[in-house]
């Protein structure tokens, strides 16, 4: 009598299927980019080992994954740890440039002869604070008048680019160059800049690195990490519980925006070496939100995560040279993103088809209220 | 008794509607195991079983609203494919749930009218027609007035209004007295009794005996999914039912033993002239004051939606209010719930998955909920895990509560179980007032006992205890004193030997004016 | 002249306009059937990329509105199978639509030997009415001055408010978004419900990005509606889910797009940048300020159980 499919929540989920399913939807959604190339006439399998040699196979290959896997580190932990919470800060971009403004501000501002034990220390926290001071343009009201976060983090991304745009392209600012008739920011010092591991790798990995591990000790280990999983879960339960979720969200965002901004700085202080909106206005916020949703929200997932998709990203300008646009990282990023965020139904539950499903065991001695 | 077919044959007049070996599982558990049933026209047929025993399950694949795992559904001797409610509807079986089924924010005729298919009918039309049909069963339904507005008695007219205006030919009441006012349920038996009358069947689902007993003309009984026997009503008396609803006739609640505690009396719990105000802006509660003293029982009757909720939310810290709240001689009217929770209170919400436990995560997550900052669950603000997991499973020992395991999430127990948890949770650990509401609902028996005696254990150990709920037979066994609370108001407070049913019920429903 | 400046403002406006009101009427029925589509900004993109591929190749501006819309509510309905049958959280869906629109239609205008970039569409978009009627003083630019697409919003405006308010599939479509529990049981079928208002939110919003590629850039480039999307989601919140307050909220917004244009003609010298920050910073200012109002924010609410999956055997 029973047709169709049915649905069977799984209860506590076994590690294995944690991992696998996700991971099974990431395959599939490559495979879905691949039948796109297909599509549009390129060999997928050439394309996809043309990826895997300019990102993951060699030291500078790796180096150069590396490099942009920093910054996305730190907005996948931006993303979330807001999102854990299911405070919907999707302004990381808006708050990594901000940062940015900030470090290179604060690096061009101090004198040129500071100490780098001195200098690093300022200008990275300088921009941390930029990015949770743009994030608590959108924290406080949502927390006491409840003003949708998303529209909000969203909004003050487009005025912040605007922002930067008006810092190096629109007027003569303390920012820009002021020697170059092409519109440039002017280069920091020597000291801001953070030292260099390999190649453009700089010491940032380890601030991104420590941050994900922070992080995660936070939300798992403390009081304060229970606060959030409990208000992630169910406000109401929360107050029940007498937990401040008012201060919670705020405190939250400001360190999600804090982490946004530390991405925009260690960028500036780590690769670009001034105020450059052209190579700091290449999505890694947007980016950190794909991260942050694949890796479950989890921060230790968010390294391996933002490593693959570092590579994905930096793998896109050598497939111009097998013929393929470089457009095709954008929507394969979207489409793990679809994919994996499809997964989770199957993560939570058990799918049967009646013909595989057996028959259930006899009643437990408690009953069933429906 | 356990064997249905022994139970007594159908009477005069083939089935209209029928069940065959209906069989249901959730989660493993077989909440309806291969149940025959049988509904004749013109007859009121009682499903009575205790909480659990499949009543709303059976109920449910009837609707529509399940599909039964095996097991068919016969109208008229013919087999009914019945994928929804809708294709229930089309065929002429209507369902008024426990939870009702109405959109709040929409008017009474828009509610009766919505889902039906086009008919070329204004708004004024409708509510006309909605009105008439109104006065023919005796409900006095305004149908321009928005359903939120409504009381509880009227939301269910509302309901039964709907499934008439569509024509339904079989009725099913859901547990339809569990909300209401004892007067209130004399005047809905009255109108099933008509409904059943003009040649419809009308299914009337209760776990009160007395209630079928009187009101119904045949009876199916079910235990722990089974059917447990069935018979013509006027057959069958209490002893016959309790031998079928739980296989004994001897069935007696602990006895109530007195507070012997010191201090017993002394007011624990004071609250003086506290005003609330509610979701849509309007005063919830006018001028609250009374006091719980320690051993002592005080339990809150009315109907739902008379300002209860918004009382024990304000006691408990989660909504704003004027006046006095002293818990145990601290005022706490302005702080917060986890400044009242240091002064004593302990506090079991009627929300349980959502609002008492944050439903998507494990056990020991939400067993720790409120002493998680506390020793020796955490030191200097990091967790101490082995600890959590120690008070788990001491709470679960002392307390009975089955079915969790490591990393399951607790929106997939049972009600029983969670309620359970929670109590244990707000009983055990330093505190001097318990406020709970609606502690039973939806509990089978053993579970309901449970829960009942920790009430009980509570009051000997000489705790204030202060009990909100709807079902007046609980808070009348429970009380040492009885308040009664009718549109934000104390309309009557009681000792406990001082308790006469009728009159409570009258007060719940607005009658004091007649009274005086 | 002064009237003629305004007037030509507010017709640029209604112009300007247009896709964000396209967009935001398709997200409010979306919105009222309880699904939230944060996925606008996508769609729109993969709107464009269609209907301006669509018009390229015909000629016909009516037929690459039909295939935007088409692509738009494909792009949406893979947003209903996420967000209603495999009941994922609303808001993560619909953020993997706007990366999926945004690398999908940021490729498909890349490739080929002929590609969408820097081509011309070779549709050119004329006024629906006569000369005699566009050049009536005052009201002629603002009500007869607009091409056919502008005229279908406004009839799309007045049929969404009948609909949605004065019909049974409205009050069913409304009870859905409102408690799905309870339309289930009055026999409304919840899951098509939301998919065919999730399509039909799709579809708009690929309408309006192919209108804003075809007839308000003539041209189509990577990214080019450039937040239009996001500010219809704001809209569709400011609007209290109301078709005919999106038409003027919509105007507004287009009003503050084009700014510059007013501006530059009253000789007032504001740097770019800050010009195309005002329409951001007006919907960021107006979400906060009808929060900050109790009364207002009562209305803000939205319908009751939006972004709440509904399944029917959850006990």
């Amino acid at each position: 009598m029973s047709r169709g499919v049915r649905v069977q929540p799984r209860g506590a989920v076994r590690p294995g299927i944690r991992l696998g399913i996700p991971l099974a939807a990431l395959v599939a959604a490559l495979v879905a980019g691949g039948l796109v190339l297909l599509a549009a006439g390129n060999d997928p399998i050439e394309a996809y080992r043309t990826m895997f040699d300019s990102s993951m196979n060699g030291v500078n290959a790796w180096t150069r994954t590396l490099t942009l896997a920093t910054p996305l580190t730190l907005t996948g932990l931006a993303a979330a740890i807001a999102f854990r919470m299911r405070v919907y800060n999707i302004g990381a971009e808006g708050q990594l440039y901000m940062g940015a403004i900030a470090t290179s501000g604060l690096a061009l501002w101090l004198p040129a002869d500071t100490p780098s034990l001195v200098m690093l220390p300022a200008i990275i926290l300088a921009g941390a604070i930029a990015g949770a001071v743009w994030a608590a343009f959108a924290a406080v009201p949502r927390a006491l008048l409840g003003a949708d976060e998303i529209i909000t983090t969203l909004m003050l991304n487009f005025v912040a680019l605007s922002f930067m745009n008006y810092l190096i392209f629109g007027s003569m600012s303390f920012w820009r160059d002021p020697e170059r008739p092409v519109p440039q920011g002017l280069a920091l010092p020597e000291s801001a800049e953070l030292p260099i591991l390999s190649g453009r790798l700089h010491w940032g990995i380890f601030v991104a690195a420590g941050a994900a591990i922070g992080l995660w000790l936070l939300m798992q280990r403390t009081t304060w990490g229970f606060d959030l999983r409990t208000i992630g879960d169910s406000e109401a339960a929360a107050r029940y519980a007498g937990m401040p979720v008012a201060a919670r969200i705020i405190v939250v965002l400001g360190i999600s925006g804090a982490l946004a901004g530390l991405a925009g700085a260690v960028e500036v202080s780590g690769v670009t070496g001034r105020l450059d909106p052209k190579s700091l206005a290449v999505d890694i916020g947007f980016t950190g939100i794909v991260v942050a949703a694949v890796a479950r929200t989890n921060p230790l997932g968010v390294v391996p995560v933002a490593v693959f998709l570092a590579a994905i990203t930096t793998s896109g300008s050598s497939l111009q040279t097998v013929g393929v646009q470089s457009e095709i990282v954008l929507l394969l990023q979207g489409l793990i993103f679809l994919s994996v965020t499809a997964s989770e139904f199957f993560v939570t539950n058990r799918v049967e088809t009646p013909r595989i499903r057996l028959r259930s065991a006899p009643p437990e001695p408690e009953g069933a209220g429906a | 008794m356990s064997d249905p077919a022994s139970a007594v044959g159908t009477p005069g007049g083939a089935a209209v509607l029928a069940g065959r070996g209906l069989t249901k599982e959730f989660y493993g558990v077989r909440a309806l195991d291969e149940v025959d049933f049988d509904l004749v026209a013109g007859e009121v047929h009682g499903l009575l079983g205790e909480n659990g025993a499949g009543k709303s399950t059976l109920c449910s694949i009837l609707a529509g609203l399940y599909r039964a795992d095996a097991g068919s559904v016969l109208l008229d001797g013919e087999p009914l494919e019945l994928r929804s409610p809708i294709d229930a509807g089309k065929v002429g079986i209507g369902m008024v749930y426990q939870h009702f089924r109405l959109v709040s924010s929409f008017t009474v005729a828009e509610n009766v009218a919505l889902g039906m298919k086009r008919r070329r009918t204004s708004r004024r039309q409708l509510e006309t027609e909605v009105a008439e049909l109104a006065d023919v069963h005796g409900f006095e339904v305004d149908p321009t007035a928005q359903v939120w507005q409504l009381s509880v008695g009227e939301q269910q007219r509302v309901e039964i209004l709907r499934q008439l205006y569509r024509g339904a030919r079989v009725l099913i009441l859901d547990e339809p007295t569990a909300v209401l006012a004892p007067q209130e349920a004399e005047r809905l038996f009255e109108a099933v009794r008509q409904i059943a009358d003009q040649g419809r069947a009308v299914v009337l689902v209760s776990h009160k005996m007395r209630e079928i007993l009187g009101h119904t003309d045949r009876v199916t009984v079910l235990r722990h999914g089974v059917n447990a026997g069935s018979g013509i009503t006027s057959d069958l008396d209490v002893t016959d039912l309790r031998q079928m609803m739980f296989g004994t006739s001897d069935h007696d609640p602990a006895p109530r033993r007195d507070s012997h505690h010191e201090d017993a009396g002394r007011p624990v719990l004071r609250v003086t002239d506290l005003r609330v105000t509610g979701d849509r802006g309007v005063p919830a509660v006018h001028s609250a004051t009374f006091s719980v003293g320690r051993g002592e029982i005080v339990g809150v009757a009315g109907v739902a939606g008379n300002g209860q909720r918004e009382l024990h939310e304000a006691l408990a810290g989660l909504r704003a209010a004027t006046g006095s709240v002293v818990i145990d001689d601290i005022e706490c009217n302005g702080r917060t719930s986890r400044q009242r929770a240091a002064a004593g209170l302990s506090y079991i919400p009627e929300d349980r998955l959502g609002t008492a436990l944050a439903p998507g995560l494990p056990l020991d997550h939400n067993v720790v909920l409120k002493s998680y900052r506390r020793p020796p669950h955490s030191r200097l603000g990091f967790l101490r895990r082995r600890r959590i997991q120690e008070t788990t499973e001491d709470l679960t020992d002392a307390f009975d509560v089955r079915g969790a395991r490591k990393g399951l999430q607790v929106s997939l127990m049972s009600g029983g179980n969670l309620q359970k948890a929670i109590v244990g949770r707000e009983v055990t650990g330093p505190h001097e007032v318990l406020v709970t509401a609606a502690p039973t609902r939806g509990l089978d028996l053993a579970a309901a006992g449970a829960v009942r005696d920790h009430v009980l254990a509570e009051r000997a150990a000489g705790r204030g205890v202060l009990v909100f709920s709807e079902d007046l037979a609980e808070v009348v066994d429970l009380a040492d004193v009885l308040l009664v609370m009718f549109q934000g108001e104390i309309v009557g407070r009681f000792a406990r030997d001082e308790v006469d049913v009728d009159h409570v019920g009258l007060l719940m429903t607005g009658g004091a004016e007649e009274l005086t | 002249m002064n009237d003629t400046v305004l007037v030509l403002s507010i017709a640029s406006a209604i112009v300007t306009g247009t896709p964000i009101l396209l967009a935001a009427l398709g997200e409010i029925v979306t919105e009222r059937s309880g699904v939230m589509n944060l996925g606008v900004e996508g769609m729109m993109l993969v709107g464009a990329v269609a209907g301006f591929w669509a018009g390229r190749g015909t000629g016909s501006l009516l037929l690459a509105l039909v295939v935007g819309g088409i692509a738009g509510a494909l792009l949406a309905l893979v947003h209903a199978l996420l967000a209603v049958t495999l009941r994922v959280d609303q808001t993560v869906s619909g953020l993997s639509l706007v990366i999926v629109g945004t690398g999908l239609s940021a490729y498909v205008g890349t490739i080929g030997d002929d590609p969408l970039l820097q081509s011309a569409s070779g549709i050119t978009v004329s006024p629906l009415f006569p000369e005699a009627m566009r050049d009536l003083p005052g009201v002629g630019p603002i009500l007869f001055g607009h091409d056919i697409v502008v005229y279908i919003s406004w009839i799309a405006v007045a049929g969404a408010a009948m609909v949605l308010f004065r019909s049974n599939v409205g009050l069913s479509l409304r009870a859905v978004g409102e408690d799905a529990a309870a339309a289930d049981a009055a026999g409304i079928p919840v899951v098509r419900y939301r998919y065919v208002a999730t399509a039909i939110g799709g579809f708009a919003a690929g309408v309006g990005g192919t209108y804003l590629s075809l007839a308000i850039l003539g041209t189509w480039q990577e990214g080019l509606t450039a937040g239009a999307g996001w500010i219809a989601v704001a809209l569709v919140i400011l609007a209290a889910w109301r078709p005919l307050l999106a038409l003027i909220g919509a105007y507004v917004f287009g009003a503050l797009r084009g700014l510059g244009f007013t501006l530059q003609i009253a000789d007032v010298e504001v740097p770019s940048d800050f010009l195309a920050m005002i329409p951001f910073i007006a919907a960021y200012l107006i979400v906060i300020a009808a929060s900050a109002n109790p009364r207002w924010a009562r209305r803000l609410k939205g319908p009751a159980d939006l972004a709440r999956p509904y399944a029917r055997e959850a006990r």
